[in-house]
């Protein structure tokens, strides 16, 4: 642990002097920007509970992108997913106006899960019956997901009482409770790592978990020893689709209590970001997202009181993953390098 | 003089030295063969010759000359040429255009064919290849594509051949017309580097033999003064085993273990990949399968193991048919399965040994328990299949893309044989294998046959057909071209004709 500490140090101090060069650059002091930066996460309430709340979503939605990664489904439909969840979630709280609270979550999470899972189904059926790339598909149904909100806020679902495109506030008995009033820390963040927790569960101790990993790992040889390809992958898509449905459901009934456009705004493709910084573990995804999110939480309060623009974190994370990724590269690279010289050698 | 000398040459990869100062000499005029088994370190030493590796130590001596080649362009230019054992030509082109390929022939950049044939056509006289300048590569026999690499080595001005392996795609037959070639091209003054573990070839054509074992240089013997056993000798350290195995009575009284009827196997063109395949197998036989790679063999193994689906006919097991029975169910009848390809289908290199022993049997009693691994009797039994099958490995949950190819292969056998299987279909299991490896999985597929079952053993290895059956078929272009009883009386040449495409009628008669 110590070793691997040491050995990412210079990466830290890489990217703690390229973040000093962007607020150079924007205008400001790089000591301030850290004091500020640590006071709006670390230094009141608030800020920190702020934290988890943007981290929930990406947490689902993490969990979502690496469940499927593991299984070979290069699924970046995750916010196309979240949004069909969002809808599943807002019509099941109007349509049941009769049953009490606790009830209409319940159905509205599963309805979220279900109708997640379903939206990523279809990709994973394109590709294995038709061998069409899921990455084409699953990024082209985020579009027609976005559309659908779009049609469903300004049509069926819209407050007649705006004209803005959005729905009617939910119930506050259909929301999920808050847990530390007056923040805005509600249910979800423990439905999330609760979710993290049986995925872990799942995909370490379980035969479905064994066959997700070895489905996953080769295909070929899964498929030769006569493992379920379909049924792994159809578990993969509706697993990975599900909890990014679940995201939506959280925004839905935990922050917005409505259903309106751009209720995502791309961490759909964030979560992309959280599985591979992660590995495809669940617990890193939890560990990856509440670090995103603080960095996004302390960005917004550099931008508040400082006047430097929130989007240099975004700049910045690019640069972590760049980083991240090419050292990957590189050892892929060079594995790759000694089994071919260990191949030629044993001819 | 020695046209080449390399002296204490030294090269390791990560785990291995696979060379530690090995001596070469070759002499202008003379086939001289590189013997030794998989991993001795032969193609290494070859292909730093061929500038391909660069040696950590020792020296390369070239006509005289200290050199140290670092591609095999370089080695090219000053008259090296090799021949893979894959060879490197473009099917849809000409043999001229194959030859020429890269070059800048007379007339560059206009291309006078009429000269470049006319040279081809000498140059292939001189040395007794019959080659057409004009023919197209892929219709072209294996035999005829390997004299056009050889043309092509040639032409660009060799004067020391390096050979890998160059028996291991021929036909019996096919093999003598080689090593008649091998001789004129000696007689006209080229060098021939033979690599080679075939014993039996070796004393046949080499005039001299350079014996490498475990990375070192044994020796350097005329061949004329040694004799096959000395050559075994020295190759392995000890006798080859001679003659068959001990194998068991196979019971034809009984009812066929498994009855194959009609099987075809149509292919993406006219052509069918697999052709009225009809044979029977019996309780305790080991039927091997014979011909030259890529003849059916593999297809057949995949259909038995339902990893493709037959187009018309019929698999009978004990009796039942099995045509929609899936991979999953066969094996629960006792079928298993040792592919070919063991990186690819048999195994996940990236999972841990663990993983690869449970891929059959990973949610059966006891191993799992209402969806739930049982992580204790699954550790128990990878252990004692490690220990069982002497596989060498740091630890059960080692990443089986570490260990070396004997013991991935060990995986293998363990997971399938741990089952008792009644039928094993097992499709090259000792390829790439060392010796000692190789004895090790025969013993423990005849085994097998001892305890009731039987064997399907696909092998592109005559020896070890020879070796392990009680019968023999061979298969050609997807169709098998007669069934033998493998005994004293079976000659080689009768399945190196039915190897060639012969029916065995065609051949008796």
């Amino acid at each position: 642990m110590k070793k691997k500490l040491l050995k990412i140090l210079p990466q830290i101090v890489i990217v703690l002097v390229v973040a000093a060069l962007l607020v150079i650059m924007a205008g400001g002091n790089p000591l301030r920007a850290i004091k500020i930066f640590f006071q709006g996460t670390l230094g009141n309430l608030n800020g920190f509970m702020e934290i988890f709340v943007k981290a929930t979503p990406l947490i689902f939605l993490g969990l979502g992108v690496s469940v499927s990664f593991r299984t070979g489904f290069f699924n970046i439909g995750a916010e196309g997913q979240l949004y069909m969840g969002a809808v599943a979630a807002t019509a099941t709280v109007f349509a049941l106006p009769g049953l009490p609270g606790a009830v209409r979550i319940i159905l509205a999470t599963l309805a979220a899960f279900v109708t997640g899972g379903l939206w990523a189904l279809i990709p994973a059926m394109l590709k294995r019956k038709m061998n069409i790339s899921e990455t084409v598909t699953t990024i082209m149904f985020n579009y027609i997901a976005i559309m659908i909100v779009g049609i469903l806020v300004r049509g069926p679902l819209q407050d007649k009482s705006g004209a803005l495109p959005q729905t009617p506030f939910i119930p506050d008995e259909a929301s999920l409770p808050l847990l530390a009033y007056p923040t805005r820390l509600h249910l979800g963040v423990v439905l999330a790592i609760a979710a993290a927790i049986l995925l872990y569960i799942l995909l370490t101790k379980t035969t479905v978990g064994y066959e997700l990993k070895i489905v996953g790992t080769s295909p070929r040889a899964a498929f030769c020893m006569g493992l379920p390809i379909t049924r792994s992958l159809v578990i993969s898509a509706l697993l990975g689709g599900g909890l990014a449905g679940m995201a939506g459901m959280n925004e839905v009934l935990g922050v917005q209590h409505r259903l309106l456009e751009g209720i995502s705004s791309g961490n759909g493709y964030t979560a992309v970001l959280v599985a591979l910084l992660a590995r495809n573990h669940p617990i890193g995804v939890v560990i990856v997202s509440v670090l995103l999110a603080a960095v996004q939480v302390g960005a917004n309060t550099m931008q508040r009181q400082m006047g430097i623009p929130a989007s240099i974190v975004n700049l910045l994370i690019g640069f972590i993953v760049v980083m991240v990724l090419s050292q990957d590269i590189v050892k892929i690279y060079r594995e790759h390098k000694k089994a071919k010289e260990l191949e030629v050698n044993q001819k | 003089m020695e046209l080449l000398e390399m002296h204490g040459i030294v090269k390791s990869f990560p785990g291995v030295l696979a060379n530690d100062r090995v001596d070469l000499f070759v002499r202008k005029g003379e086939i001289h063969a590189l013997l030794g088994e998989n991993g001795a370190g032969k193609s290494t030493l070859m292909n730093i010759l061929y500038g391909l590796y660069i040696p950590e130590e020792g020296e390369v001596y070239w006509e005289g000359k200290r050199v140290a080649f670092t591609t095999p362009e370089e080695a090219i230019r000053n008259g090296i040429g090799m021949v893979h054992q894959h060879f490197m030509l473009v099917q849809k082109m000409t043999v001229l255009q194959n030859i020429i390929l890269g070059l800048k022939p007379k007339g560059h950049p206009l291309l006078n064919v009429a000269s470049v044939a006319a040279e081809i056509r000498e140059l292939s006289e001189k040395y007794g290849l019959s080659v057409d300048p004009d023919a197209v590569v892929q219709t072209l026999s294996v035999g005829q594509q390997q004299r056009v690499e050889i043309l092509k080595a040639l032409y660009r001005g060799a004067r020391l051949l390096i050979l890998d392996e160059p028996t291991a795609v021929l036909t019996p037959q096919e093999t003598t017309e080689f090593f008649k070639m091998l001789r004129t091209l000696r007689d006209e003054g080229q060098s021939v580097i033979l690599i080679s573990h075939r014993l039996s070839e070796i004393m046949q054509v080499s005039d001299r033999v350079t014996i490498l074992r475990d990375g070192r240089s044994i020796g350097t013997v005329e061949t004329v003064n040694t004799t096959l056993e000395e050559l075994s000798r020295l190759m392995i350290g000890r006798e080859l085993r001679t003659g068959g195995m001990d194998l068991p009575q196979a019971d034809y009284e009984a009812a066929p273990l498994m009855e194959v009827k009609n099987l075809t196997l149509a292919g993406k063109d006219k052509k069918n990949r697999l052709e009225d395949i009809t044979l029977n197998l019996y309780p305790g036989e080991v039927l091997g399968i014979a011909g030259v790679d890529g003849n059916g063999q593999r297809e057949l193994a995949e259909v038995l193991a339902c990893i493709e689906k037959s187009s018309e006919g019929q698999i009978v097991f004990r009796g039942d048919n099995i045509d929609n029975l899936g991979i999953r169910q066969r094996n629960r009848l006792g079928i298993a399965y040792i592919p070919d390809d063991r990186h690819r289908d048999g195994l996940v290199t990236n999972a841990t040994l663990q993983d690869n022993l449970m891929l059959r049997l990973y949610n059966q009693s006891p191993y799992a328990h209402r969806g739930l691994l049982q992580f204790r009797q699954i550790e128990e039994s990878s252990q004692q299949a490690v220990e069982h099958y002497n596989i060498k490995t740091p630890s059960i949950s080692a990443v089986v893309r570490f260990l070396s190819g004997g013991n991935q292969q060990k995986i293998i056998l363990a997971r399938e044989l741990e089952q008792n299987p009644s039928l094993v279909i097992a499709c090259q299991p000792t390829r790439g294998l060392d010796i000692g490896a190789s004895e090790y999985v025969r013993d423990r597929l005849v085994d097998c046959c001892r305890e009731g079952g039987s064997v399907l053993l696909i092998s592109t290895d005559l020896e070890e057909i020879r070796m392990m059956s009680h019968r023999i078929a061979v298969m050609y272009g997807g169709k098998v071209m007669g069934i033998v009883e493998n005994n004293e009386d079976l000659k080689l040449e009768t399945i190196g004709l039915m190897m060639g495409g012969k029916r065995l009628e065609e051949v008796d008669a």
